[in-house]
């Protein structure tokens, strides 16, 4: 076991050492995954795409939306509930929802008594940088919506009457009130100069100030549905993470035949199944670290949730056990490194692409999702789909880590019976 | 310490060998002199328990065959191909190899071992960045690492250059003064000649015949030939006792010059098989 061991140390070493094999085993799955997120996602460089909802209709939520949508980075759509719009945003056709409440209005004629307006803001947290940018122009757009109704002499004067009206109730001195009393007076006359200065360009003078409040919400994972395009094109990655792993060993007990190190390595201590099952054990590790180091990407960068860690570790697991057998079986039908490395590629090449590595399977046609059923690629997408956005259950998961496993123990038992008469 | 008893063995209608003995003693260098495609590489290939025999057997000394783990651990074998990860460091091979043989500090062996055939200063090199001199050395020092006492080496000096040639030789004779035995195939009768304490001529899957050089020559050389000038002109005679002839020509007078050929090994391949060892 420790020279099996040593063996697959010494294999992992000299992958890590191939600056191609390792290229393709560790980065090329993360660039699927960040290529296919993007595409997913919409991100390009057209104009933002966000729903808005709008609670309760008032002419201060009108004047708002319809600056959102004259606002030249945008594209909005209105929709006609929150859950509509958040659909949108999961399905990441709009980037984010913006939510006017129905206190909206009320907000922008409270503002001077120090209440304002609120809005809500339901972002992709993939998208998080889109949604950052959103805030801020939802803040701008805000501020002129905001400061067009002050510079509306009669909006602003019935904002000064009620709070004029305000100070009857309030416990403030006698000499307190008429201390206000005047500077609202002299609000109510500037106000009236100054309304066409404002509305052209008053953001210059307040730039600390946000007349706006803008709650955002991360839009929280539903189970069964993937919270964003990353969620899918990660578990995508895991296809071409495997197709990686498997390659860079299947071809590499031919490898040591050519090189004349398999003879070494017979003439050594080691039994035949001591150095399959090193070849086998490097191959188990390599699916492992990439798998993993996927993982860690989507979760800690793109906002890949992971439903179960335990089911997640036993995925990756039972995922690297399938795919070692898989090695072998196309070490065993391979006898020369040029046979495995090139129709090595093209076998896995087409099982990738059948099971979910180009088009994932929850957008392929049911005719294609029945046939990738002969693609361990596919179990091994379904599995990792299924600790993730899919949130799946000991009930649901049993199938895919089952035929997993059971590739994995006949790929072994069949592969390694192969490769032993040959070496 | 190594016998081996009447090997054969066939591929397909191609038979590799019919029939083959020959043993090896500690402190001896046994020399496998025969062209390519003679079988000695499938003896060897048999001695380390790669290939089976369809009959005939390999013994290590009380060991037994090298089918066994155990007594495969007595053997060392330099392959004819160089047997190197290429994209490792000299030391990372033979550190790698000394663990899966077991060494108990394989770090220090792999550097005893790069010392003793001058690598040390390159080994923190990959092997790809070596000369072929420097990877054939490289290649017996992983044979070795991890102390057998039976070494087999197959050609072990093909296709290097002179200089590194004479170094690995010098470091066969070294392994074998240390009491090592060692099986030394190649199809260079110089290098037999020097180094070989006995040598076993293999034709076509056959010994024709074992035993010391001078033995060798004895048996199947032939006689020397004897050319004496003289301002008559050269006269040339075969005979088993050239000074003789020699000292005969001299008294006679009139000798301007002597030449002697004696027979070698490839006077005696010539004789065992009617063709030149390098046809």
């Amino acid at each position: 076991m420790r020279a099996s061991l040593e063996l697959a140390l010494k294999d992992l070493r000299l992958l890590s050492r191939d600056r191609a094999a390792a290229f393709f085993t560790f980065v090329f799955p993360l660039a699927i995954a960040l290529f296919f997120g993007y595409v997913f996602s919409g991100t390009t460089a057209e104009p933002m795409r966000v729903a808005a909802f709008v609670e309760s209709a008032s002419p201060a939520a009108d004047t708002l939306v319809r600056a959102l949508s004259e606002d030249g980075a945008f594209v909005l759509h209105r929709v006609e509930s929150r859950e509509d719009g958040e659909r949108l945003v999961r399905g990441g056709t709009a980037a984010a929802l913006v939510v006017v409440p129905a206190s909206y209005a009320a907000g922008v004629d409270g503002m001077l008594t120090g209440a304002g307006p609120h809005l809500g803001l339901v972002v992709d947290p993939s998208r998080r940088a889109e949604g950052s940018m959103l805030v801020g122009k939802v803040h701008e757009v805000g501020f002129r919506t905001v400061f067009s109704s002050m510079a509306d002499p009669v909006q602003f004067g019935r904002a000064l009457d009620r709070m004029e009206a305000s100070l009857k109730d309030s416990e403030l001195s006698a000499s307190d009130q008429l201390a206000i009393r005047v500077a609202l007076g002299r609000a109510r006359s500037m106000a009236a100069k100054s309304s066409k200065d404002a509305g052209a360009g008053g953001a210059s003078g307040m730039s600390g100030w946000k007349p706006v409040s803008v709650d955002v919400t991360e839009l929280a994972m539903r189970p069964g549905i993937p919270a964003n395009s990353f969620a899918i094109s990660f578990t995508q990655g895991v296809a071409w993470a495997l197709f990686g792993a498997v390659l860079a060993f299947g071809s590499g007990i031919a490898e040591e035949r050519q090189r004349g190190t398999l003879v070494r390595l017979r003439v050594s201590p080691m039994s035949p199944n001591g150095i399959l099952m090193g070849k086998a054990l490097a191959c188990f590790l390599t699916c492992m670290a990439t798998e993993w180091l996927l993982v860690f990407f989507g979760v800690a960068f793109f906002h890949v949730a992971v439903s179960s860690w335990l089911f997640m570790a036993v995925v990756i697991a039972v995922t690297a056990f399938g795919f070692s057998g898989l090695m072998m079986l196309l070490a065993a039908g391979f006898r020369t490194e040029g046979g495995a490395q090139g129709a090595g590629r093209a076998v896995l090449l087409v099982l990738a692409m059948v099971g979910g590595g180009t088009v994932p399977l929850v957008f392929m046609p049911p005719f294609l999702r029945a046939a990738s059923n002969i693609s361990p690629f596919k179990w091994a997408v379904m599995a990792a789909e299924g600790a993730t956005w899919r949130n799946w259950g000991p009930d649901e998961m049993w199938l895919p880590l089952a035929v997993l496993a059971a590739i994995g123990a006949v790929g072994l038992t069949a592969g390694t019976a192969l490769v032993r008469r040959s070496i | 310490m190594i016998r081996v008893s009447e090997l054969r063995k066939s591929f397909g209608s191609v038979r590799a060998l019919d029939g083959v003995s020959f043993h090896a003693e500690r402190g001896e260098v046994l020399g496998l002199l025969g062209p390519n495609g003679a079988g000695k590489s499938t003896a060897l290939s048999i001695c380390t328990g790669l290939i089976v025999p369809d009959s005939g057997s390999v013994e290590l000394g009380d060991a037994g065959s090298p089918r066994d783990a155990p007594a495969r651990r007595l053997i060392g074998l330099a392959p004819q191909q160089i047997a190197l990860y290429e994209d490792l460091t000299a030391r990372e091979n033979l550190v790698f190899l000394g663990k899966i043989h077991g060494v108990l500090d394989p770090v220090r062996r792999a550097d005893e071992l790069l010392d003793m055939v001058g690598l040390l200063p390159r080994a923190r090199d990959r092997v790809r960045t070596y000369s072929g001199g420097m990877q054939r050395r490289l290649n017996l020092a992983a044979a070795i690492v991890h102390d057998p006492p039976v070494i087999l080496l197959d050609e072990p000096t093909a296709g290097v250059d002179p200089q590194s040639r004479s170094g690995i030789l010098e470091l066969v004779q070294r392994l074998a003064a240390e009491g090592r035995a060692v099986i030394y195939t190649t199809h260079y009768m110089e290098e037999a000649q020097r180094l070989c304490s006995r040598v076993a001529i293999v034709d076509q899957g056959r010994v024709l015949a074992t035993g010391t050089v001078p033995e060798l020559i004895a048996a199947h050389g032939g006689e020397s030939l004897v050319t004496v000038d003289t301002p008559s002109g050269a006269r040339s005679t075969r005979t088993r006792e050239p000074l003789r002839e020699i000292e005969r020509a001299l008294a006679e007078g009139g000798a301007t010059a002597v030449r002697i050929d004696q027979p070698d090994l490839e006077t005696v391949f010539l004789a065992l098989t009617g063709r030149r060892l390098r046809d």
